[in-house]
C-alpha cells in the first residue's frame, strides 16, 4: 500500500490487508477462490468473408473463442441458437459475425436486433457501425425505439440492414405498422435476442406473445427468419429459448473466454443482540466495505436489493468518502433516473472518472460499463442467476476482484451464508414463463388479429384458438366473416397493453421545490407503498417528502425535505378462492392450487429512523383498493391440528412459518421476490381451516405458485432445517422473524406445528 | 385447468371489454324476410340506389349520384371548377415537389369512412367516397363492403378508377385516407410499383389560412364558415364506426344511411373547396365580398399564403388592402406583421409608415410594446444612418420597458430585453459622441 495515498496496488494486496484484520475476518464466513482461466480459442473459420476478417483483425482480433466459432457453425447449419455465456465474454460477436457475414454477400438481407432497454440497443449500434466502417461497407444500423426522431424513421424502416429496438416499440409500434416495413418483413434473415434470461416471468409471458405475433408477420410476407439469442446463465437456456420463441433451438454453452482469478467471499454481519438474534445491519457492514475497497483506489459496485436502499447506501457512502474523493465520484443508479443521467454514469464508469456506483439489479443487464475491480452485494440478490451476473460485473480477462455477498437478516440470505455449498454445488434458476396465461394471451390475440385477420387452423398458443377467437367474437372485437376473423373495433390495441407490468403506465414523480421538475417515475404497483401521501421519497440520496399523490392522474408532487428517517408502507390483503384446479393430500395437510382473487389495500406507514431504524411513528393511507384475479396455492392444517393450540398461538405459528417460507419461495423460482406473496390466515373462508396461501402477483398468475405447488415438499423441508439451523434463541429476522411479530414462541410454535405435520405423514 | 369457456365466462365478468348493444332480432327477421322474397339486395340498400356490383375479386356495394352542372352547393357552383381547376396548380407543386398541369377530367376527390383512428393496419376503410367530373355533371360513387371479406374487390375498383386520375383531392387525405388505403393494398397481397399518385390536400391551405380564425379547422366548420354549406341533420364523421359496427351485427342498412348522406357531402365539399382555392389563386376571390369582409389576421394569412403560391399581385393587393385598414386604424393590430413583411420586400417605406404609426399608438398605450421603436431604431441606425434619430428611439423604447416592467412580472424575458436595449443605447451613445469628435 502506498503509505501516502492509502492506495493499493491490486486487488491481491488489498485481499492480503482484510486477511489481516480479525476483526473483519471473524464475520467472514466462506471464502471461495475461482482460479482463473485461460482463453480457449480457435482460428477465424475460413467460411468467414475476406472483409470481415480483415476488421475483426484491426480491431485484434485473430481468433475466435471457443463459443463464438461454435454458435457461428451452428447458425450455418440453419439452426436457430441460444448461446449461454458469462458477463464479458465477447458474446456479441456470437451474433454479430453471422448477421454481418449474411450481409456482405446479400445488400437487400435484413436483421432485427432486441433488447430489453433501449441503454443496450444504443451500446450495440456503436459496436456495429464501428464494424462496418472498418470494412468501409455501408451497412446502415439503427436504433428505431421511443427516441428516434420521426424525420429519420422512414429511411430507416425502407433502407436499415438492422435494426435495433425492443419489445415494447416492436409490439406497439412496429408490428402494428407492418405495413411500413415491407422491406424489412420480406427479407429478414435473422432475429437476434439478446439477455434471454430477462424475458421471464410476466415481461417474459408477453414478449413470448409478441414474438408469436412477429412469427406470423414473417410468415406474410413470406420469410422465415433465423433466431439467434443469447443468455446469461440460467439452468434452463435451451428450453426457456424454446418456449420465448416457439421452436427448437441448439445450445451452445462452451464458453472460451478467459477469466481473471475471481474471490466470492460471504460475510455475515456480526450478532449484536444474541436473545432477539439481531445483527448488525447489512446495509452498515456494505457501506464499510465499500468504503474500504473505494478509498483503496478500487473501483467497486454496489448492488442493493430496492431502489430505497440504493439511495440509503449512496448517501452513507458519499458521506463517508467525500475527504477522499468527490461526492461525484459515487453515484447511483436505478429504474427512475432519467435516461440522460443514466448515460452520463455508464461513460463516467467505463472512462474511470466515476470510481464507485451503488445500483439495484438494473445494471445485471449488459449495460456496457467496463469491467470494474470489486463488487458489493448488500443481501442475496434473490436469485443464483442474479449473484452470478452481478458478481460478474467485478472481473477483468486478468487481475484478480473480488464479490463480497453481505447476508442480510432475512431467512433466505442466513440460509445461503449457512449453507454455501447449497449455493455453489446448485445450477442457477429456471427462467419461467406462461406465455398461455389466458389474459396475456388475450391481448396479444387482439393485437394479432389487428394486424393480420386470422383464419381457421392458424395457431396462436397453446388454447384452442377458434375458442378464443369465438370469444372475442361474441366481444364483438372480432368479426367473423366465413371462416376468417377479422379486426372490427375502433380501439388501437396495443395501446392498452404494457409489456412490463399489470400497470400501464407509470406514476410521476414531481419535484416542485424549485418550479416543477421531473425527478423520475414508479410503476404502479410500487406506487401505494412508495408514494403514498407523506412518503420520503429518495433520489439520488436526497430526500423528498410526498405532498400530493394524485392517483387519477398518475403525478406524485414532492419536495425535498431534511429529516432523519424513511417511511415503510404496510398493506392489508383479502383473498378468495375462485376455482380449485389441482388438489391432494399429504398427511394432515392439505394442499390446493387454483384460481383466487386478491384485494390489496394499504393501510398505514410507519417512520422509521435512519441509522438506527427504530420506529418513530405511523400515518394513515388513504388509496383505494387495488383487485387483483390470479393463480394461487395454499395449505391448510387438519382441525385436529388446529385444535391442539389456541388462536392465538396459531396466528404465531403460522405467521412465523409463512415468513420463513415466502423468503425461501425464491430458491423455486427466478423472480422478483414481489412477484410472489404470501398470506397467512388461521380460519380461512375457503377452508375453514388454517390455511397459508401463496399467489402470484400479477393478473391470471404466471405459474410461480404452481411451481410451489409442485416443490412443495421440498420447501416444507428447507423451512425446517432452517428453523432448527438458527442460531437464535426464540424467532428472530433471520427465521420466523422478530419476536415483536411472531412473540416470545413464534419459534418454537412455527416449528411444532410443521414438525406435527411431518411425523404424521 | 378448469375449462376454456368457464374461464373465459369468469372473465367476461371483469373483463374491462364493454359489450355493444345486441343484436336486435325483429331486425333481423324483416331483413332475411327482404332476402328471402329474392331480391338481391335488402330494399334499405335499394332505396337509395345502391346496388351490387361483381368483379375478378369478388363483390361489393357501389351508389352512383350524377350532379348535372351547374349545381350550387354553399357559395359556389360546383361547374365553376372547370375554369378554374388549373389555377390549383401551385398547391399540387408544393405538396408532391413537382406537377404536371391539372387537368380537371383527371382528378379524384376522394374520402374514406373507416373502422378506427390511425393509420395502424387493423383500421379498415368500410367506404370509399369519390367524385370526379364529367362534361357535364359532377359524379358522386360510394363503394361499401358487407364485411370486411369483401375488401379486395373495393379496392380493385378503386384501383380501377385512379387508373386515369393524376391527382388525389383530399382534405387530411395525404397523412390518413392514402396511408391508410395503401396498408389495404399491401394486406391485399399488392406491392408499390409506378408512380404513386398526386396529392392536393386542403387541409394544410386551411390551415394556413383559418388557423387561428376558425375555431377549428375540421372540414366541417370550414364548410360552414368560409363556404356558405350547412349540413342540417348530418351524422358526425366520428359516429361512422359505430354505426358500420351495429350494421354489422344486424345486417340493418339503415344504420348506414346516414353515413352515406355525410360522405357524400363531403365529397360535395371538397369540389366547392377546390372552387374556392382555385378562385383565389386565380384572383378572383381577392376580389370577393368575403375577403373584403375579413379580419385582419385572415387578410394578412391569406395574402401570405398567395405569396408562398406565387400569386404575388393578388397578394400585393390584399397586403395594400391591410396597409389601408391600419391606417384607417381599423386592422386590429396588424401593422407590425406587415411593416416586417415589406421590410423583407424591400419596401422600406411602407415599413416605415407603418413602425411610425404603431410606434404612436404604442406611446400612448398603457401596457405598450416596443417592438415599433426597437425597428426604428434599427433602421435609422443601419440605413438610414441618422444617430440621433436611432437613439431617441433606442431610449424611447428602454422608457417604455420600464413602464412595461411595472405592469407585467416575466422575470426573465423582461430581463434578457431590457440588457439587449441598454446594450443597444449604449452602444448608439457612443457612435454619436465618436461622430460629435
Amino acid at each position: 500500500m502506498n503509505p501516502w495515498t492509502h492506495k493499493t496496488e491490486s486487488v491481491e494486496e488489498w485481499l492480503g490487508l482484510l486477511r489481516s484484520r480479525p476483526e473483519l475476518m471473524e464475520n467472514v464466513t466462506f471464502w471461495h477462490t475461482e482460479p482463473a482461466r485461460p482463453p480457449r480459442t480457435v482460428r477465424l473459420p475460413d467460411a468467414i468473408n475476406p472483409k470481415l476478417a480483415r476488421a475483426l483483425s484491426l480491431k485484434g482480433i485473430t481468433n475466435l473463442y471457443t463459443h463464438q466459432a461454435a454458435s457461428f457453425h451452428a447458425v450455418n447449419q440453419c439452426r436457430h441458437v441460444v448461446t449461454v455465456t458469462p458477463t464479458a465474454s465477447g458474446k456479441t460477436l456470437c451474433y454479430n459475425l453471422p448477421v454481418i457475414q449474411k450481409l456482405l454477400e446479400d445488400d437487400s438481407a435484413r436483421a432485427l436486433y432486441l433488447f430489453p432497454t433501449k441503454a443496450l440497443a444504443q451500446d450495440q449500434v456503436a459496436e456495429l457501425q464501428e464494424l462496418a466502417n472498418l470494412m468501409e461497407v455501408d451497412i446502415k444500423t439503427a436504433t428505431y425505439d421511443g427516441d428516434t426522431p420521426p424525420t429519420v424513421r422512414q429511411a430507416i424502416r425502407n433502407a436499415g440492414h438492422i435494426v435495433v429496438t425492443n419489445p415494447d416499440m416492436l409490439h406497439s409500434a412496429i408490428l402494428p405498422h407492418h405495413t411500413k416495413w415491407v422491406k424489412l418483413f420480406e427479407n429478414i434473415k435473422y432475429i437476434i435476442i439478446d439477455e434471454l434470461h430477462a424475458y421471464r416471468g410476466v415481461f417474459g409471458s408477453h414478449v413470448a406473445n409478441v414474438i408469436r405475433r412477429l412469427k406470423r408477420i414473417c410468415r406474410f410476407y413470406g420469410s422465415e427468419p433465423q433466431f439467434l439469442c443469447a443468455s446469461a446463465t440460467i439452468r434452463n437456456p435451451q428450453e426457456h429459448a424454446e418456449r420465448l420463441i416457439g421452436e427448437q433451438v441448439a445450445l451452445v454453452d462452451d464458453n472460451g473466454a478467459p477469466t481473471g482469478e475471481k474471490h466470492m467471499v460471504f460475510y455475515n454481519p456480526p450478532v449484536v443482540n444474541k436473545q432477539l438474534g439481531i445483527r448488525r445491519s447489512s446495509v452498515l457492514e456494505s457501506q464499510k466495505l465499500a468504503a474500504m475497497l473505494l478509498k483503496s483506489g478500487i473501483q467497486t459496485i454496489v448492488f442493493a436489493r430496492s431502489r430505497v436502499r440504493v439511495e440509503i447506501l449512496l448517501t452513507y457512502l458519499q458521506e463517508n468518502i467525500k475527504h477522499e474523493l468527490g461526492t461525484k465520484s459515487i453515484r447511483g443508479y436505478r429504474g427512475g433516473y432519467l435516461p440522460k443521467l443514466r448515460r452520463e454514469i455508464e461513460k463516467g464508469l467505463r472512462n474511470g472518472e466515476i470510481r464507485g456506483v451503488v445500483s439495484t439489479n438494473a445494471l445485471e443487464l449488459g449495460i456496457d460499463i467496463g469491467q470494474l475491480q470489486a463488487c458489493v452485494l448488500n443481501g442475496y440478490p434473490g436469485t443464483i442467476a442474479s449473484t452470478w451476473q452481478q458478481s460478474g460485473r467485478a472481473g477483468r480477462r486478468q487481475g484478480s476482484s473480488v464479490t463480497f455477498l453481505v447476508a442480510s437478516s432475512n431467512p433466505l440470505d442466513q440460509y445461503l451464508i449457512q449453507n454455501p455449498d447449497y449455493f455453489l454445488g446448485r445450477p442457477p434458476e429456471e427462467a419461467r414463463i406462461h406465455p398461455d396465461n389466458l389474459l396475456i394471451l388475450l391481448d396479444h390475440l387482439k393485437c394479432a388479429a389487428y394486424e393480420l385477420p386470422f383464419e381457421e387452423g392458424d395457431t396462436f398458443g397453446g388454447e384452442k384458438l377458434t375458442d378464443l377467437l369465438e370469444f372475442l367474437a361474441e366481444e364483438k372485437v372480432l368479426h367473423r366473416v366465413g371462416n376468417r376473423w377479422y379486426w372490427m373495433e375502433q380501439a388501437f390495441p396495443a395501446h392498452n397493453i404494457s409489456l412490463r407490468s399489470a400497470a400501464q403506465e407509470n406514476f410521476v414523480i414531481i419535484d416542485q421545490t424549485e418550479g416543477h421538475r421531473v425527478l423520475g417515475e414508479v410503476d404502479r404497483f410500487s406506487a401505494p407503498t412508495l408514494i403514498h401521501e407523506e412518503a420520503i421519497y429518495l433520489h439520488e440520496g436526497v430526500q423528498y417528502q410526498v405532498e400530493k399523490l394524485d392517483y387519477p392522474e398518475k403525478k406524485a408532487y414532492v419536495r425535498e425535505v431534511n429529516v432523519d428517517y424513511f417511511t415503510d408502507a404496510n398493506l392489508a390483503v383479502e383473498l378468495k378462492v375462485l376455482h380449485v384446479d389441482l388438489e391432494s393430500t399429504d398427511g394432515p395437510l392439505e394442499r390446493q392450487y387454483g384460481e383466487v382473487t386478491v384485494m390489496a389495500k394499504p393501510t398505514i406507514f410507519k417512520k422509521i429512523r435512519l441509522r438506527t431504524h427504530e420506529n418513530i411513528g405511523s400515518g394513515p393511507i388513504h388509496l383505494p383498493e387495488e383487485i387483483l384475479h390470479t393463480s394461487g396455492y395454499w395449505f391448510s392444517f387438519s382441525e385436529e391440528e388446529a385444535g391442539k393450540r389456541s388462536a392465538n398461538d396459531m396466528q404465531m405459528a403460522l405467521l412465523g412459518l409463512a415468513n420463513v417460507l415466502i423468503h425461501l419461495a425464491p430458491l423455486h423460482l427466478m423472480c422478483d421476490p414481489l412477484d410472489i406473496r404470501v398470506v397467512p390466515q388461521v380460519k380461512a373462508l375457503h377452508t375453514k381451516r388454517p390455511t397459508i396461501y401463496f399467489y402470484d402477483r400479477y393478473p391470471g398468475g404466471i405459474g410461480l405458485s404452481q411451481r410451489l405447488y409442485e416443490k412443495h415438499g421440498e420447501l416444507l423441508d428447507e423451512a425446517e432445517r432452517l428453523i432448527q439451523g438458527c442460531g437464535c434463541l426464540s424467532g428472530c429476522p433471520a427465521c420466523v422473524g422478530p419476536i415483536e411479530e411472531v412473540g416470545l414462541l413464534g419459534k418454537d410454535l412455527a416449528l411444532s406445528l410443521l414438525q406435527g405435520t411431518r411425523a404424521s405423514s | 385447468m378448469s375449462g376454456l369457456r368457464e374461464r373465459l365466462g369468469r372473465l367476461r365478468q371483469d373483463s374491462s371489454v364493454n359489450p355493444v348493444t345486441p343484436a336486435q332480432p325483429e331486425q333481423q327477421a324483416s331483413e332475411q324476410e327482404a332476402l328471402s322474397e329474392g331480391q338481391d339486395l335488402p330494399a334499405g340498400f335499394r332505396q337509395i340506389g345502391v346496388e351490387q356490383i361483381s368483379n375478378e375479386s369478388g363483390q361489393f356495394l357501389l351508389r352512383r349520384i350524377e350532379y348535372s352542372l351547374p349545381y350550387r352547393h354553399g357559395r359556389y357552383d360546383l361547374g365553376e371548377l372547370l375554369a378554374c381547376a388549373p389555377h390549383l396548380h401551385p398547391i399540387a407543386m408544393r405538396q408532391n415537389q413537382q406537377s404536371e398541369a391539372i387537368d380537371i377530367k383527371r382528378l379524384l376527390f376522394l374520402d374514406t369512412e373507416t373502422t378506427g383512428l390511425g393509420v395502424g393496419t387493423g383500421n379498415v376503410p368500410f367506404m370509399i367516397g369519390y367524385g370526379y367530373y364529367t362534361d357535364q355533371s359532377f359524379i358522386v360513387e360510394q363503394t361499401l363492403i358487407r364485411h370486411p371479406g369483401e375488401e379486395k374487390a373495393m379496392l380493385t375498383y378503386l384501383l380501377g378508377r385512379m387508373k386515369d386520375k393524376s391527382h388525389l383531392v383530399t382534405y387530411n387525405g395525404r397523412t390518413f385516407d392514402w396511408p391508410v388505403l395503401v396498408n389495404r393494398f399491401i394486406l391485399n397481397g399488392w406491392r408499390r410499383s409506378g408512380a404513386e399518385p398526386g396529392h392536393i390536400d386542403f387541409l394544410h391551405p386551411s390551415r394556413a389560412l383559418w388557423r387561428n380564425t376558425l375555431p377549428s379547422c375540421r372540414l366541417s366548420t370550414v364548410e360552414e364558415a368560409r363556404l356558405g354549406i350547412q349540413r342540417g341533420h348530418d351524422v358526425p364523421g366520428s359516429l361512422a364506426p359505430a354505426l358500420y359496427f351495429q350494421y354489422l351485427s344486424d345486417g340493418n342498412p339503415a344504420h348506414l344511411h346516414g353515413v352515406y348522406a355525410h360522405n357524400e357531402k363531403d365529397i360535395l365539399t371538397l369540389a366547392s373547396l377546390s372552387v374556392h382555392f382555385g378562385l383565389l389563386l386565380g384572383g378572383e376571390g381577392a376580389s370577393d365580398e368575403g375577403i373584403e369582409a375579413a379580419e385582419g389576421e385572415e387578410l394578412f394569412r391569406t395574402a401570405c399564403w398567395l405569396e408562398q403560391h406565387g400569386a404575388q399581385e393578388t397578394a400585393e393587393r390584399l397586403f395594400a388592402l391591410l396597409n389601408d385598414m391600419e391606417e384607417q386604424g381599423d386592422g386590429s393590430g396588424w401593422s407590425l406583421a406587415l411593416a416586417a413583411r415589406y421590410k423583407r420586400a424591400g419596401q422600406h417605406d411602407r415599413a416605415l409608415k407603418l413602425w411610425r404609426r404603431s410606434a404612436e399608438l404604442a406611446e400612448g398605450s398603457t401596457v405598450p410594446k416596443l417592438d415599433a421603436h426597437v425597428e426604428l431604431a434599427m433602421y435609422y441606425e443601419h440605413r438610414d444612418k441618422q444617430l440621433i434619430r436611432a437613439l431617441t428611439y433606442a431610449e424611447k423604447a428602454l422608457e417604455l420597458a420600464q413602464r412595461r416592467a411595472r405592469l407585467l412580472s416575466d422575470a426573465t424575458k423582461r430581463k434578457a430585453e431590457r440588457e439587449s436595449l441598454l446594450h443597444r443605447v449604449a452602444r448608439l451613445r457612443d457612435k454619436v459622441a465618436r461622430e460629435r469628435k
